[in-house]
């Protein structure tokens, strides 16, 4: 019985091998799978995420919740440590970046006095969403291209920008709206021909936008303006 | 076969009747609890945090209970001698391990089934049917609870129980930090402290394999594959730890 | 052939580098099939050692042991073998015919024949009237009397018991003694390990004196006494003892 010991020890290190390779397909998997945590960016943080172990989601969810509380109590500025510490724990939660964004181009942006400082918040949601962009499994979905594209449209009235984002939301499955928007973006744009050719897409595939795509394309055939 | 199976569940009914059940009561309520606390949200929002405090919940009671089980599993009848009444019948050693093993699975198993059922039915009860990615979430963290139970159980082969706690959650947190480690080891340049790093990379139980549930909750979809091959690896090393327990409880002396 | 025999047997308790205790040294025994064999010792004299190398609990530092002619790690011998440990205790929350139950799965024993056998044992035991208090609510004594029944499930050939008597009050002590001489008249054999010298007196045909591991004397109480001019079991159990701490004493030349 005790002289069997040998055999064990072959065993374990045959099935050690095999865990390995094992391991090594669950890293490709996790590479192609986006299923990587991006978290290994600031040394300092190690520590931080040492205490978390595996429950980063449960943290940012509390982060979360202290961030709703200082949203009803209007203390906006306090929101922003909360969203940077929420966008590191799970950066693939892509409330984080839509909301932080638009809490910066709007909320602020509405609370603050010069048109300097206006200017400057409207730029930090820009960037901020940018920033949401540059994680691979946010750059397939439509989330943040269409927040960063109704941004620039609504807000910077930047058309230019605007069109290049939205036109990339669309390529993602979205909702109804974002076409919308699109073609208003393509008129104030002076893409006139395209926001027709994407009128005629809204009134041909969602039947609630039928009856204002249908004026809208009138209007821009007869009169080239149709967006108030 | 039938003597493994009779010490597994033996080990189930004393679990059953300690104090193993209050865990469950207690998931209930911080579960239950969680979900009042989040109905200001919008109902997106909710969803996801119902989702993380459960997945996470889940797989916290879980390990505590695999831990738990486990250790006493092996040193309570070391400790009122009641392993000598076993041993000294025709039950081979191994019998005993891997008896005690299943056992411990089996109360892994039920507790896993009920607070996930318990999960569900909050899931259900807000308007949200679980979808297969959910599913797998789940399958992982039963095989992680498994995997955990058995270093438990293996490392009860040849330490004191003090030490074993402690090894055991230490292992738990350095399991879920390997992808640290791995990128550490991509970055280094010296190819034996990388080689050695690697190795270290292998021997590490990788917890953080069967963690998809952070990108679960906000919507992203993990392949079959990917799931299949954790649980390979999950099982392959179960199997590990369970050969390390029969080897030294073979040798050990009581 | 001796059904029970050990052969050289010893077993050194490891410490550290070069450390170790003695637990058995060179220890041969022989019991015979049929008898009662009473091992016989002081506190720590290796009685529970040996015991424990015989049934593949511990494993001999060299030297071997073997029942029916086979290792203690040969899982058919231990069908024929029943163990009382010192102090049983059980597990505490299931109720006697549950427990007895447990053991006989453990043996492979058919659920009828099991059924049967385990009233037989509580009847035998005196246990039949609580059949439904669970163990916890057991006294010392009931403990010893479930023990001794579970250690009798499988109808062994062979009964080893380890101080099998401590904890019962006299009625008890007697109780035990007249079972353990209705069991040799089945034809089992006993090898029981203790410190009450009156018991051992009374019921063992053949004993063997442990002490610091070594193995004084062995044989019937008669020739013993005989051998070492003693009057009776207290005077020889001295007498050994003595004369092996003065040996001792000389060996190593420390005072005594």
């Amino acid at each position: 019985m005790r002289r069997k010991g040998y055999r064990y020890l072959i065993s374990i290190v045959v099935l050690f091998v095999g865990v390995h390779l094992v391991q090594v397909q669950i890293d490709y998997r996790k590479k192609i799978e986006n299923l990587e945590s991006n978290l290994l960016l600031m040394p300092g943080q190690i520590a931080g995420s040492l205490v978390l172990g595996g429950f980063k989601g449960l943290a940012a969810d509390l982060l979360w919740l202290n961030m709703e509380e200082y949203w009803h109590k209007g203390q906006h500025y306090k929101i922003l440590p909360l969203l940077e510490a929420i966008a590191w724990l799970q950066p693939s939660y892509i409330l984080v970046w839509t909301v932080g964004g638009w809490h910066m181009a709007y909320n602020i942006y509405a609370e603050v006095k010069t048109p300097e400082e206006k200017q400057y918040w409207y730029q930090q949601g820009i960037e901020f969403l940018k920033k949401g962009l540059a994680y691979p499994f946010n750059a397939n979905k439509y989330d943040i291209y269409f927040e960063l594209g109704w941004t620039y449209y609504h807000k910077g009235k930047d058309y230019p920008n605007a069109v290049k984002y939205l036109e990339k939301a669309v390529k993602y499955p979205h909702p109804e709206y974002v076409d919308d928007v699109l073609a208003h973006a393509y008129e104030k744009n002076g893409q006139i021909d395209k926001a027709i050719k994407q009128w005629e897409f809204v009134r041909d595939n969602y039947v609630s936008f039928f009856d204002i795509a249908t004026r809208m394309i009138h209007d821009l055939k007869t009169k080239g303006k149709a967006t108030p | 076969m039938k003597k493994m199976w009779t010490i597994a569940v033996n080990t189930f009914r004393e679990s059953m009747r300690k104090k193993t059940l209050y865990i469950i009561l207690i998931f209930a309520l911080i579960v239950i609890g969680a979900s009042k606390l989040f109905s200001f949200l919008t109902a997106e929002e909710e969803l996801k945090m119902i989702k993380d405090v459960s997945f996470s919940a889940i797989e916290f009671f879980g390990a505590l209970i695999a831990i738990f089980a486990s250790i006493t599993a092996i040193s309570t009848e070391i400790e009122r001698r009641t392993i000598y009444t076993l041993l000294t019948k025709p039950i081979r050693r191994s019998d005993f391990v891997l008896g005690k093993f299943f056992g411990v699975s089996l109360i892994i198993f039920v507790n896993f089934i009920l607070t996930t059922l318990f999960f569900i039915g909050l899931l259900l009860f807000k308007k949200s049917i679980p979808d297969i990615e959910v599913f797998k979430t789940l399958l992982l963290i039963f095989f992680e609870l498994i995997l955990i139970g058995g270093i438990t159980l293996a490392l009860g082969t040849f330490t004191t129980d003090a030490f074993n706690i402690i090894c055991s959650f230490f292992l738990y947190i350095v399991g879920h930090l390997t992808s640290y480690g791995k990128e550490m080891i991509e970055r280094t340049e010296n190819i034996v402290v990388a080689g050695l790093a690697d190795m270290l990379y292998t021997l590490v139980p990788n917890y953080e394999n069967f963690n998809i549930r952070d990108k679960i909750v906000v919507g992203i979809s993990v392949s079959w594959g990917y799931v299949g091959y954790t649980i390979l690896y999950g099982i392959l090393y179960t199997c590990i730890v369970l050969l390390i327990a029969l080897y030294f409880f073979q040798k050990r002396e009581i | 052939m001796a059904i029970i025999q050990t052969d050289k047997l010893t077993k050194h308790y490891v410490l550290g580098r070069k450390k170790f205790v003695v637990g058995l040294e060179n220890v041969d025994l022989e019991i015979n099939e049929g008898e009662i064999f009473g091992i016989l010792g002081p506190n720590g004299s290796g009685k529970t050692t040996c015991l424990k190398l015989l049934l593949g609990i511990l494993f001999p530092t060299s030297g071997e042991a073997r029942i029916m002619g086979r290792l203690p790690d040969d899982i058919e011998m231990k069908q024929y073998v029943g163990f009382l440990p010192e102090n049983p205790y059980y597990y505490d929350y299931l109720n006697g015919p549950e427990l007895l139950l447990f053991y006989a799965r453990l043996f492979s024993i058919r659920p009828d024949v099991a059924k049967k056998r385990i009233d037989e044992l509580l009847e035998l035991v005196e246990l039949n009237n609580a059949r439904r208090l669970t163990l916890r609510h057991y006294s010392k004594g009931m403990l010893e009397r479930i023990g001794l029944a579970a250690s009798l499930i499988n109808d062994p050939k062979i009964l080893i018991l380890d101080e099998p008597t401590t904890g019962l009050d006299p009625i008890g002590c007697r109780d035990t003694r007249n079972l353990l001489i209705k069991l040799k008249q089945q034809g089992k054999t006993i090898l029981l390990s203790s410190h009450f010298l009156s018991e051992v007196e009374r019921v063992c045909e053949r004993i063997a004196i442990f002490h610091r591991g070594h193995l004084l004397a062995t044989g019937t109480l008669d020739a013993l006494n005989k051998q070492y001019q003693a009057e009776n079991l207290e005077d020889l159990f001295v007498k050994t003892i003595y004369a092996f701490d003065n040996q001792e004493a000389v060996k190593t030349g420390e005072p005594k």
